[in-house]
Order: structure tokens, then C-alpha cells, then sequence
């Protein structure tokens, strides 16, 4: 992945958490495999693990145990009600500013064009 | 999916141990640095399984991973105090039997903390510690063999830059010498510490108390065991190393 789409998903990793969560209860590495399916690939999949105790830490989401017959319980994460609200906030947010570059993009083509 | 080969599961439990030593180092909560390594090793091994590189899920750095998850997760106390913390109580105790067992085998009024003493208590929390965080580097130098040989070459590299610098070393050399209220006082400021120190440690994990109780039993064993082990490599270091590091001093 390029710099450039690295820096990006830097800046809405967290939202995309919330929003994966929002669907339903997971553990750190299915969230991985979810963020994978809709296109967004992780430089280091183990940066989702801060991300995720400083949503925990904000009362965005919370994790619990559950018990696994393999081996030791797994970790899981779910939203909480702050969360969904705040990830109703940042989506409005991000509507904004995609709707502002794409704006933006749309005027630098038909300039180029003209 | 494939089930990962028995150096890449050593891999992994090298790497999540210098996680939990590194967590350790910053005061993160026992209860809060042993599910951050569950789920880790989780982690790891699904993505080895899926055939997934290490340095997939660490990055290029895995200390960089581990210190941005100990900063996210708050930490009560400054960095390394916790580790310091042991690192006195431990001192204190295997100096404060140490005094008193020399005490009462050579029935001397005194006892002689030399150099050597000295440098075989921090020389060996300092390698412990970096044995244990060298697990960072299990990506790069996959084996434990291959970490300690980096680790010896860069010790013996160090000594050979300091002899060639001209420094010499009277081991024998006298620090401190104490009489007997003094190994006490020590031996009790020992005591004072560590029951303090497990008083610390499991008030802020709320376990049960039989699980409590459990734990305290299993943290004195631990430490008076390693204390004892530590006092006889000190009586053996003090006659066989002393012997062995001058004459490779002789030979140097």
C-alpha cells in the first residue's frame, strides 16, 4: 500500500472500526479480515490493538472474554452506545469533507478539460 | 491455512514475551498486559496460519508496536519505575542474605561488598532484562541461540573497546563493608519492600481472594527460590569467575 493510502487510513482507521463493530461483535483479527474484504489492506495489522484500548479508554466500545473450546478465551469488541453516536458524528464529518475534495477534483478536471 | 512450524511458535512466544517484559517496564496493570498478550499470540498465530508474515501484523519494528500499545493503555506510573522497584527489592534481598550467610559461615563481624559482587548483581538483571527483550528481534534472528550469541558478541565487543581504552579493574576492590545490624536492617527493608510490592501489585488486580491468596504463595516461592539461586552463583562467581575473569584479563 502507498504512502499516500497509508496516511489516509491512518486518519479513519478508527471510524472504520466503529463502523465494522457497528455490524457486529469482533475479535481483533477477524476486524482485520473484515477491513481486508471491503478493500482496506493494514501496513501492520497489529496497529488496529492501540487503536482499539484508546476506543475502549474514550467508552466507544468495550471488550469481553469469551470462552473458546480450542484454547484460551478470545477477546472480543462491541460498540457502545457513545460509540454509535460518535460514529454517527465522524460519518457526517466525512461526508463533508469527501463531498468538499471530491468538489474539488470535479473543478480540477473540468479546468483541465476547458 | 497451515499450521505453523515449531521455530515460527518459538518466534511467536519470543515475541510475546518481550512484549509482556516491555509492558511490565512501562507498569501496565498484570491483568491488562496478560490479555494484551492473549490476545496477541491470537493473533500471531492466525496470521501465520493464514500464511501471513510476522512483520505483517508487527511492522518493521515490533518494540514500536509494543510501546504504542502501553501508551494507549494509560499507565499509572512513570516509565520503568516498576522495574526499578523489583530490581531494589531484589538487590536488597540477595545483598542482605548474602551478607548474612557470609556472616554466619565465617562468623565475621563484617562483610565486604567487593566490585565483582556489584557487577554480578547489575550484570545479571541487566542481561535478564535484555535476554528477555531481545525477543524483539525474533523476526530478524528467528532463534534464542542466535539472539544470545548477538548478545555475547556485543558484551565481549564492549570489553574489548574498554580494555583497548586503557581501563583496568580492581575486582577485589572494597564498596562498602557492614557489620551485622546493618545485614538486619537490610534484610528487613527487604522484607518491608517486597511485601509492599505484592500488597501493590494485587490490590490492583481484582481477582478473587482464594485466586489472591494463590498468587502471593506463588510470588514468595518464586522470589525466595531465585534469591537462593542467586546467593550460591554469588558464592560460587566469588571464588571460580574471579579466578577465571582475571586470568582472560591476563590473557586479553
Amino acid at each position: 500500500m502507498d504512502t499516500r493510502s497509508t496516511q489516509l487510513l491512518k486518519g479513519t482507521l478508527d471510524m472504520c472500526l466503529l463502523a465494522t463493530l457497528a455490524q457486529r461483535p469482533c475479535y481483533g483479527y477477524e476486524l482485520v479480515q473484515q477491513l481486508a474484504r471491503q478493500g482496506l489492506d493494514l501496513v501492520s495489522e497489529g496497529s488496529i490493538y492501540p487503536l482499539l484500548s484508546r476506543l475502549q479508554h474514550l467508552g466507544y466500545i468495550e471488550g469481553y472474554l469469551v470462552a473458546s473450546r480450542d484454547g484460551p478465551p478470545r477477546k472480543y469488541y462491541r460498540l457502545r452506545p457513545a460509540g454509535a453516536k460518535q460514529l454517527e458524528q465522524w460519518q457526517a464529518e466525512w461526508e463533508r469533507f469527501a463531498q468538499a475534495v471530491e468538489r474539488i477534483l470535479k473543478g480540477a478536471r473540468s479546468d483541465a478539460q476547458s | 491455512m497451515h499450521r505453523a512450524d515449531q521455530q515460527t511458535q518459538q518466534q511467536i512466544s519470543d515475541l510475546v514475551e518481550a512484549c509482556a517484559g516491555y509492558w511490565e517496564l512501562r507498569g501496565i496493570v498484570r491483568e491488562s498486559s496478560h490479555e494484551m498478550q492473549l490476545e496477541l499470540e491470537q493473533h500471531l498465530q492466525q496470521a501465520v496460519s493464514d500464511g501471513k508474515s510476522l512483520e505483517a501484523v508487527l511492522g518493521p519494528h515490533p518494540a514500536a508496536f509494543a510501546e504504542s500499545w502501553a501508551r494507549e493503555m494509560r499507565p499509572h506510573v512513570w516509565r520503568g519505575s516498576t522495574v526499578a522497584f523489583h530490581g531494589l527489592v531484589y538487590a536488597l534481598s540477595v545483598v542482605g542474605t548474602t551478607a548474612l550467610l557470609s556472616q554466619l559461615l565465617a562468623h565475621s563481624p563484617a562483610f565486604t561488598f567487593t566490585l565483582f559482587a556489584a557487577y554480578l548483581l547489575v550484570g545479571s538483571g541487566l542481561l535478564a532484562l535484555l535476554l528477555q527483550l531481545g525477543g524483539f528481534l525474533a523476526p530478524r534472528i528467528s532463534t534464542g541461540a542466535g539472539r544470545e550469541v548477538l548478545l555475547l558478541a556485543g558484551i565481549v565487543l564492549a570489553v574489548l573497546v574498554l580494555r583497548l581504552a586503557g581501563l583496568t579493574v580492581n575486582w577485589s576492590m572494597t564498596l562498602l563493608s557492614w557489620s551485622w545490624p546493618v545485614t538486619m536492617v537490610l534484610l528487613l527493608l527487604a522484607a518491608v519492600l517486597f511485601s509492599l510490592d505484592c500488597w501493590r501489585t494485587f490490590t490492583r488486580e481484582h481477582t478473587s481472594p482464594a485466586s489472591t491468596n494463590r498468587s502471593v504463595l506463588r510470588a514468595v516461592t518464586t522470589f525466595v527460590a531465585s534469591v537462593g539461586v542467586f546467593d550460591m552463583m554469588m558464592f560460587v562467581g566469588s571464588v571460580a569467575v574471579v579466578d577465571f575473569c582475571r586470568l582472560a584479563l591476563r590473557l586479553m
